[in-house]
């Protein structure tokens, strides 16, 4: 299958020149479709200091429809949604963005930046779009609160480390630190 | 050297054409009889792209000749003519042909022959003379040498900076006539050097054969063709058409900036993104896949375009012709449909404001009136949306299609409440009176009323009773279910109703009071007397609904009607209100009295007694209700409550505004009254008249008048086997 093809091309390409604090891997190694990613947060960011888990899922179309793209760990951060689905917002990723011949290479660094450059004006989470905006030390405070409390550690996909309200899946809600 | 051997010049001839034609395998041999006679293209690739313009039209056409002047300015680009330059930047020229003769006594004594041409001539003559004596010059130059090489490199090497030909301005200038051919050239050559390539397709990733691949007409960017049609077919499969775009990120985006620096940006087009159905053939896609493309995309900008205006032809529906959107010819998207189309990239919101502007514009009246659809060519008055009526004819626009009157709405509430459709017409019936066996009055099928079921009519009464695997439907034992018809309206005058069968709670709660719309064609009031039996009809019915009324004595056109022979009806008008009930209805009473009965004769079945007097009764009786026009209740035609209206008309004197009340408590509590002396001799009825119903000995009760009414009525209409035929037919039983 022509997808199956180019996703594998893909992973080798993001696995020998995997961007900046990334490290990439397969959630199951006969399923190229579902990819986990551990991206360290980035030195400029308030994220520095956490490991964050993103799950990519590519649909079976890919690349003529777009990946999806989310936080396994919980992050506080203006276009991701604060629960524990980690929805990203992400303009590359929208369907009628999305073209086939954009590379999760490109998706990957894009959500790099967006944790370096939060984008306010697009949010998921508006509350904290505003905070950012308004009163940008206590955004800081609380995300790196939020580094402390779920970014740290051993990254998992499973959504135990989404935090304590993450539903059924998480169950005992475990965080990793204090 | 100077008189050599022939067989020595021929060998070295024979030497010379062997390496020519190991280093050029492209040489030809023009003439089979002549070996030493050579052809070879050779290609003008400019090592940078080299601007090409084309003088307009009326400037070729001055006398100045460009290849008679100085090379200088003669290639230059006009400063002063601010007419159309045509210019385009050519990767390829067309090559040059060189024929070269080596004569029998080359190299030793004779210089090559050289002929120098292209197709088209765009060279010029004094180039071409210029190249073609570069041959003999060389020659003397190698000391009479073979010269074949030195010269076809000679040929190649002045080709790559285009024979010195681009002027000081950096353009070549070539004569318009050229111009299609040397375009085509240009393409040509960049498609064979495209085909050549290798490409990586930024979709697949895997790297392409250039032939196997497209380059974007507008973008440059190169995707292999399975890709592209993958996703394409895919995408105007689906309707998708924003994504028939570069499938490169960005691409429009990042084109939109490099074209426009500027911030006016108002006035700016944006690049185009959908591409065109032409590039899409070449790719190639089929040629459905492409026609559904521009149909949708036609489609969709009729639809976003809210003053386009549709064939009112419902099996039509196409469009009417209009400048601003052109239907697409053939496979060709019209040009001008293009700036509302492209916006699929990024915001628009300058040009759908301009476009808003447009589509204020006040409504002018004539010119734009007619309307000619573009598909079947009907031409309309986009006003009012009749055939065209020309440009004097005062229209008034045509309502919503979704907009109904209140009447209509009525209507169609009601029909849905109290008719049952056909289950292979789906014509509505209405069940007046009797069992739930129905046919079709359309179609002849035989149907349950009570859920549309088909019926055998060899046994359509086995849907109400226990199948032979003792199977049931949901209308076991349901078969007089609303035997008094369906509707607060209807039936309740019939046999069942009188005969102590009460109706079905289920009639009471499935029939809530409904005004009633109008089945039986309107009935004018006449106001003055006739002899017509016609006349007397109406007059009849409009005598009954002064009577039942009671206030009709302001109009002054109270009639009253009597029988005086079996068929004669006498009309007498402008009687009193009194009169009127009393007297003439007196009189004529009696015949209908009787005739209900023996028109019942005929009528097999039970109940009929008061199935033919009181339907018939109802029906007049309602028709009278009608004329006097004061309840909103409509006749239907077919049988009716006469009792109720009866009972109603009396009730009319005391209360006439509590009418449909009255009306509805009858029907909800069974409230039988008044039924037709004569043709009801049933005591319960009899009871329940009301107090100031005169039933007079030899008289007719409003009911049998009323069945007069009805017959005549329907009579009128050709109708009058209704009463007959419903009563008597296979339907009832």
């Amino acid at each position: 299958m022509a997808s199956q093809k180019r996703i594998a091309k893909e992973f080798a390409d993001c696995t020998n020149n995997a961007p900046a604090g990334m490290s990439i891997a397969l959630a199951n190694d006969s399923d190229v479709h579902k990819w986990h990613v551990t991206l360290d947060g980035p030195a400029e960011s308030v994220y520095s200091g956490g490991k964050f888990g993103l799950v990519v899922t590519l649909p079976p179309e890919y690349p003529f429809k777009a990946p999806v793209v989310t936080f396994a760990t919980r992050i506080y951060h203006p276009n991701v949604t604060n629960d524990n689905v980690g929805s990203i917002c992400l303009g590359l990723l929208k369907p009628e963005n999305w073209k086939p011949a954009s590379k999760l290479l490109g998706v990957l660094e894009a959500v790099r930046l967006l944790l370096v450059e939060p984008q306010p004006d697009d949010p998921l989470e508006s509350r904290i779009a505003d905070e950012y905006r308004r009163d940008r030390a206590e955004f800081d405070k609380n995300a790196r609160a939020y580094v402390q409390r779920y970014a740290k550690g051993l990254v998992k996909f499973d959504g135990t480390n989404v935090g304590p309200d993450a539903g059924a899946a998480g169950g005992s809600g475990k965080r990793s630190t204090g | 050297m100077a008189s050599l051997d022939p067989d020595e010049l021929e060998s070295l001839r024979d030497t010379e054409l062997t390496s020519l034609a190991a280093i050029y395998p492209e040489i030809q041999q023009v003439r089979p009889d002549d070996p030493y006679t050579i052809a070879l293209d050779v290609p003008v690739t400019p090592s940078d792209p080299v601007v090409v313009f084309f003088p307009a039209v009326a400037e070729a056409e001055t006398p100045t000749n460009p290849r008679m002047h100085q090379q200088g300015d003669q290639y230059a680009v006009p400063q002063g003519n601010t007419g159309v330059v045509d210019s385009h930047e050519l990767a390829h020229l067309p090559s040059l042909h060189l024929e070269i003769v080596f004569g029998p006594r080359y190299p030793a004594e004779q210089p090559p022959q050289i002929t120098v041409s292209t197709t088209p001539p765009w060279l010029p003559a004094e180039t071409v003379r210029k190249l073609e004596d570069d041959g003999p010059r060389l020659w003397e130059e190698t000391g009479r040498d073979m010269v074949g090489f030195t010269y076809i490199d000679h040929i190649q090497q002045s080709a790559e900076h285009v024979f010195d030909l681009v002027g000081d301005k950096g353009a070549l200038k070539v004569d318009s006539q050229h111009k299609i051919a040397i375009l085509d050239y240009d393409i040509k050559a960049r498609r064979a050097a495209f085909e050549k390539g290798t490409f990586d397709c930024g979709v697949c990733l895997d790297p392409k054969k250039g032939s196997v691949c497209h380059r974007m007409l507008d973008c440059g960017h190169v995707f292999c063709t399975d890709c592209l049609k993958d996703f394409y077919n895919n995408a105007i499969k689906e309707g998708d058409l924003a994504s028939v775009r570069c499938l490169a990120p960005n691409c429009a985006k990042d084109r939109g900036k490099a074209r426009e620096p500027s911030p006016s940006g108002k006035k700016r087009k944006k690049p185009r993104t959908y591409i065109s159905p032409s590039e899409l053939l070449q790719i190639p896609l089929e040629q459905d896949v492409v026609k559904r493309y521009v149909s949708l995309k036609y489609k969709t900008e009729l639809e976003s375009d809210k003053n386009t205006i549709y064939c009112p032809r419902q099996w039509c529906n196409g469009a009417a012709r209009s400048k601003k959107h052109k239907k697409p010819q053939g496979l060709e998207l019209a040009e001008d449909s293009d700036d509302s189309a492209s916006d699929d990239e990024g915001g628009s919101a300058g040009g759908e404001k301009s476009a808003d502007k447009s589509k204020l514009k006040p409504y002018e009246a004539g010119a734009e009136l007619l309307a000619i659809c573009e598909e079947c060519s009907f031409a309309f008055c986009s006003r009012c949306f009749q055939t065209w009526h020309g440009e004097f004819y005062r229209c008034a626009p045509r309502r919503d299609k979704g907009e109904i009157t209140a009447e209509e709405q009525a209507s169609i509430e009601y029909m849905k409440m109290h008719t049952t459709p056909c289950p292979t017409c789906a014509a509505p019936a209405q069940k007046t009176h009797g069992c739930n066996h129905m046919i079709c009055y359309r179609c002849q099928s035989h149907f349950c009323y009570l859920c549309s079921a088909w019926l055998d009519p060899g046994n359509p009464y086995q849907h109400f009773n226990e199948m032979p695997g003792g199977r049931v439907t949901a209308c076991y034992m349901r078969l007089w279910e609303l035997e008094n018809g369906d509707g607060d309206d209807v039936g309740l005058g019939f046999a069942g109703g009188v005969e102590g069968r009460p109706p079905p709670a289920a009639a009471g709660a499935e029939a809530p009071p409904q005004p009633v719309q109008e089945f039986v064609p309107e009935i004018e009031e006449p106001d003055d007397e006739e002899d017509a039996v016609a006349e007397a009809a109406r007059v009849a019915a409009a005598a009954a609904a002064a009577a039942a009324l009671g206030h009709r004595n302001e109009d002054g056109g109270q009639v009253g009607i009597a029988r005086e022979g079996p068929l004669v009806l006498r009309i007498a008008a402008n009687q009193p209100a009194g009169a009127g009930r009393g007297g003439p209805r007196g009189r004529a009473a009696a015949q209908p009295a009787r005739r209900g009965p023996q028109h019942q004769n005929g009528v097999r079945g039970r109940g009929q007694n008061q199935q033919a007097g009181g339907g018939g009764g109802g029906g007049g009786a309602r028709v009278a209700a009608r004329g006097g026009g004061f309840n909103g209740q409509r006749g239907r035609g077919h049988g009716g409550p006469p009792h109720r209206q009866n009972n109603q008309a009396n009730q009319a004197h005391h209360q006439q505004q509590q009418n449909q009340q009255v009306q509805r408590r009858n029907n909800n509590n069974n409230n039988v009254a008044a039924p037709p002396a004569a043709a009801a001799p049933v005591a319960a009825a009899a009871a329940a008249v009301p107090p100031d119903v005169e039933v007079e000995a030899g008289g007719l009760d409003p009911a049998q008048q009323a069945w007069i009414r009805q017959f005549v009525q329907l009579a009128l209409n050709d109708q009058e086997d209704i009463l007959f035929g419903e009563g008597s037919d296979d339907e009832w039983e």
